[in-house]
């Protein structure tokens, strides 16, 4: 069945509205779908690789604009993870969304370094998940002032344009850390350094669903799935947490969540 | 740009002149790194450090308005170290002889006396640019504003003929336009000298060939430049100006007597997306579209013909370019205006635009197209003069090096720079209206080189009062030394503090461009403020 046929079986169940893109002059870009144009969603094939948005995100600004409405999505892995590592966060209600799950082609799936670029639902389908690099073992390999020079050059070129964190899917907070200006002085080219990508490295850390749209939208080439790769796999690693999977919250977030109320400073 | 802006990820070696390309052309410096990444080297002449700085080879921080001086010397010693292209210089150009000869006494010694920059870096230069495979020019304002600004650019195309690095893949000589449609503007014919595709207006066969398309008559004399407009309006001679998407008040050198030459139009209107300086001194102001809410092309600095679809509709009574350009002529009994869209425009452009004749909507798409594209089957130009230049053979143009025409003395010690920084945009009639930008680079500031602060006693974050033989106005000192010993930098976005009310209207003789970028200027510190100065101290430690 292809996704066309899906949406409109959505919305006959009573969804308000299906997100994905539609082909507007040649380009990709983010469409609600009611019954009114869901017979002009286009073929999952005939939206360019190169064209992603974070739909999860706008996904969530529609929830909470429209607070009974239900909506489906038309879904890659990695805004699937999106969508599970959002509802941990309170950020989308689960229960008011339909997912319907596609698979990315294999050409994507080598440029983005994914490991699982597949809804959920296709799993079974799918050949075995392969480990990628996200070029960490080659920075790794470099002596450590190799690498500290590596890192810096790479912050030294940054432009403060804010797509990475405009862009990316998990950066949902009103006040944002990048923008205090006891961590991170405005104004000035290029921004603190390393401060800057250092803080949005640590809010990653526990929460990158490794989506690579950070890295897409750089314009000046900063390897942040790299970056972002290193501190998912410390967490994986010390903390047995992989965000974007059913089940548990981030041990992060539970140490916020948990140990900082007021209840626990009284006593 | 004679190349395309995806080869300068290909080049060898990259020039870059007078361009901050980092803050304020973004993406292209992105290629630049790129560039660097795969091994091409990066040789910088400005006399600030730039964000590339950290990256490049050499960076030349020559005294503002050098630039002739130095790059003839580095010329004459390729060509005495017969480092040149023969082959090239042979076969593609003429006035070889005569170039050589104009170099006779630009030696790297009196070069490096003039701007300041050792003879051995000179050298280096010189010897790097002439053995690169791949040798691009990137230039930008830093080198054109000034009242050398032609020399300049003859010189760089100078440079690029002398060493075969021009219509090859990576090698060229390539401005950077300062808004998105320069460009196209340009190719219009919103010049003063020209009708669309660069005809001269005094090119008689030309003019002819536009009189009987349009059926009028064009006059055979250029129009005035904007300076020229100005000085017009002050002597009482401006009746009527029609002013589109300019914040002129803010923009032109000396404000005052910009300001004063308007008040004394007997009927202004201007035309923009927001309220400005300008539009307040309007008899009549036009709310416009901006690009969201229009539809039509943009060609960009590197000739690529883009479309831009209409996203949302105007807001109030705002109407897009086109239409209150034809619903004007038409109060004005003008004809032939009566196009009812974009496209309709478009296939006239194409008809007297020889570089557009087979361009169209449909094959514009969403990657655009470069031109010349001179027939449906032509597939557009990513870089310019391969087999010969559009007049032949290209021609050298020897030039003498001029000084800039205000020079520090004891009353006004220091050089005055303006330019603009990476989070505002020209007189900020946009980007100041953004909350995120403005958090950025909400105040007015002057860079001073850490000893000239120490000279004049001023600390970061003090209120100063820079004034030259014009005006004055009083700003926040940002103490850094992005900017030399004996030469300060202002933005010009912010009204509440405006470059232009100092810089000086010396225009270069040919194509009349105010030297925005030197003037004398001096520094008094006003009441301290205690703010902190901005300084990246971690790079600094490493």
């Amino acid at each position: 069945m292809s996704v066309k046929e899906e949406a409109k079986n959505l919305l006959g169940k009573g969804m308000d509205g299906v997100l994905f893109y539609q082909m507007k002059d040649g380009s990709a870009i983010p469409h609600l779908f009611t019954s009114k144009d869901i017979d002009e969603m286009p073929d999952v094939r005939e939206i360019p690789d190169s064209e992603r948005y974070p739909l999860s995100d706008i996904l969530s600004k529609l929830l909470m604009r429209f607070s009974s409405a239900k909506f489906g999505i038309v879904a890659r892995g990695c805004d699937e993870r999106a969508i599970i590592e959002l509802e941990k966060h309170q950020q989308i209600d689960t229960s008011r969304v339909s997912l319907i799950g596609f698979a990315c082609s294999p050409e994507l799936a080598k440029i983005c370094s994914c490991s699982k670029p597949y809804t959920e639902s296709l799993a079974d389908e799918m050949n075995e998940a392969q480990e990628i690099s996200r070029g960490i073992e080659s920075v790794e390999r470099m002596s450590t002032p190799a690498r500290l020079g590596f890192w810096l050059s790479n912050f030294s070129v940054c432009v403060k344009c804010m797509g990475c964190r405009n862009i990316c899917p998990l950066c949902f907070c009103k006040e944002c850390s990048l923008q205090d200006e006891d961590l991170v002085e405005s104004g000035v080219l290029p921004p603190s350094i390393p401060t800057f990508h250092l803080l949005r490295a640590i809010d990653m850390a526990g929460r990158c669903v490794m989506c690579g749209l950070c890295e897409e939208a750089c314009p000046a080439g900063i390897p942040l799935r790299t970056l972002y790769g290193k501190v998912s796999e410390i967490v994986r690693e010390e903390l047995g947490y992989v965000p974007g999977t059913r089940g548990v919250k981030s041990p992060l977030e539970e140490l916020g969540s948990s140990v900082g109320s007021d209840d626990d400073l009284k006593s | 740009m004679t190349n395309s802006i995806g080869e300068i990820s290909r080049a060898s070696l990259l020039l870059v002149v007078g361009s901050n390309t980092t803050e304020n052309h973004t993406v292209i410096s992105g290629k630049i790194i790129e560039a660097v990444r795969n091994g091409a080297e990066l040789i910088i002449i400005d006399p600030r450090k730039i964000q590339l700085s950290q990256i490049s080879s050499m960076h030349l921080r020559n005294k503002p308005g050098t630039d002739v001086a130095l790059l003839c010397a580095m010329m004459k010693l390729i060509i005495d170290e017969k480092l040149h292209d023969e082959n090239f210089i042979g076969e593609r150009t003429e006035g070889f002889e005569e170039l050589k000869a104009s170099l006779g006494n630009c030696t790297s010694a009196w070069a490096s006396e003039v701007s300041g920059i050792p003879v051995s870096e000179i050298e280096k230069a010189a010897r790097l640019f002439a053995g690169a495979e791949n040798a691009s020019i990137i230039y930008c304002l830093g080198a054109t504003e000034h009242v050398s600004g032609t020399d300049i650019v003859r010189t760089l195309a100078n440079l690029s003929m002398l060493t075969g690095n021009v219509g090859k893949p990576s090698s060229g000589v390539n401005p950077l336009r300062g808004q998105n449609n320069v460009q196209g503007a340009c190719d219009m014919g919103a010049l003063p000298n020209s009708l669309p595709g660069y005809v001269n207006v005094s090119d008689d066969e030309g003019r002819k060939e536009f009189e009987d398309l349009w059926g009028i008559k064009i006059p055979e004399s250029p129009g005035l430049t904007v300076p020229e407009m100005i000085e017009q309006a002050l002597a009482g001679r401006m009746h009527f100006m029609f002013i589109m998407g300019e914040n002129t008040v803010l923009s032109e050198p000396n404000s005052q007597k910009v300001i004063e030459a308007l008040k004394n139009i007997e009927f202004l209107v201007v035309e923009d997306i927001m309220k400005t300086d300008t539009t307040d001194l309007a008899d009549i102001a036009i709310p416009a579209a901006c690009w969201a809410e229009k539809e039509g092309t943009f060609t960009s600095t590197e000739r690529r013909v883009q479309h831009v679809g209409k996203a949302v509709e105007p807001p109030g009574d705002a109407k897009s370019d086109l239409e209150i350009l034809v619903r004007l002529a038409g109060i004005a009994g003008a004809e032939g205006f009566d196009f009812k869209n974009s496209r309709e425009v478009f296939s006239e452009i194409t008809k007297v635009v020889p570089a557009y004749a087979g361009i169209n909507y449909e094959r514009i798409g969403t990657k655009g197209i470069q031109w010349p594209c001179s027939s449906p089957e032509h597939e557009g130009t990513v870089f310019l003069h391969e087999k010969k230049f559009t007049r032949g053979k290209g021609r050298f143009q020897p030039v003498k090096y001029r000084p800039p025409a205000e020079v520090p003395d004891n009353e006004f010690p220091y050089v005055l720079m303006t330019g603009r920084n990476a989070f505002q945009y020209h007189t900020g009639t946009m980007t100041r209206n953004s909350p995120s930008l403005e958090r950025e680079a909400m105040y007015p500031y002057v860079e001073i080189n850490p000893s000239d602060a120490q000279k004049e006693s001023v600390k970061g974050g003090d209120m100063v009062t820079i004034s030259t033989r014009r005006g004055q106005i009083r700003l926040r000192a940002r103490v850094t030394d992005a900017v030399c010993e004996g030469q300060i930098f202002i933005p010009f976005h912010y009204r509440e503090a405006p470059a232009n009310i100092l810089t000086s209207e010396e225009l270069d003789p040919e194509v009349k461009i105010p030297e925005l970028k030197v003037c004398a200027a001096k520094i008094k510190r006003g009441q301290s403020r205690g703010v902190r100065s901005c300084n990246n101290t971690f790079l600094n430690s490493f």
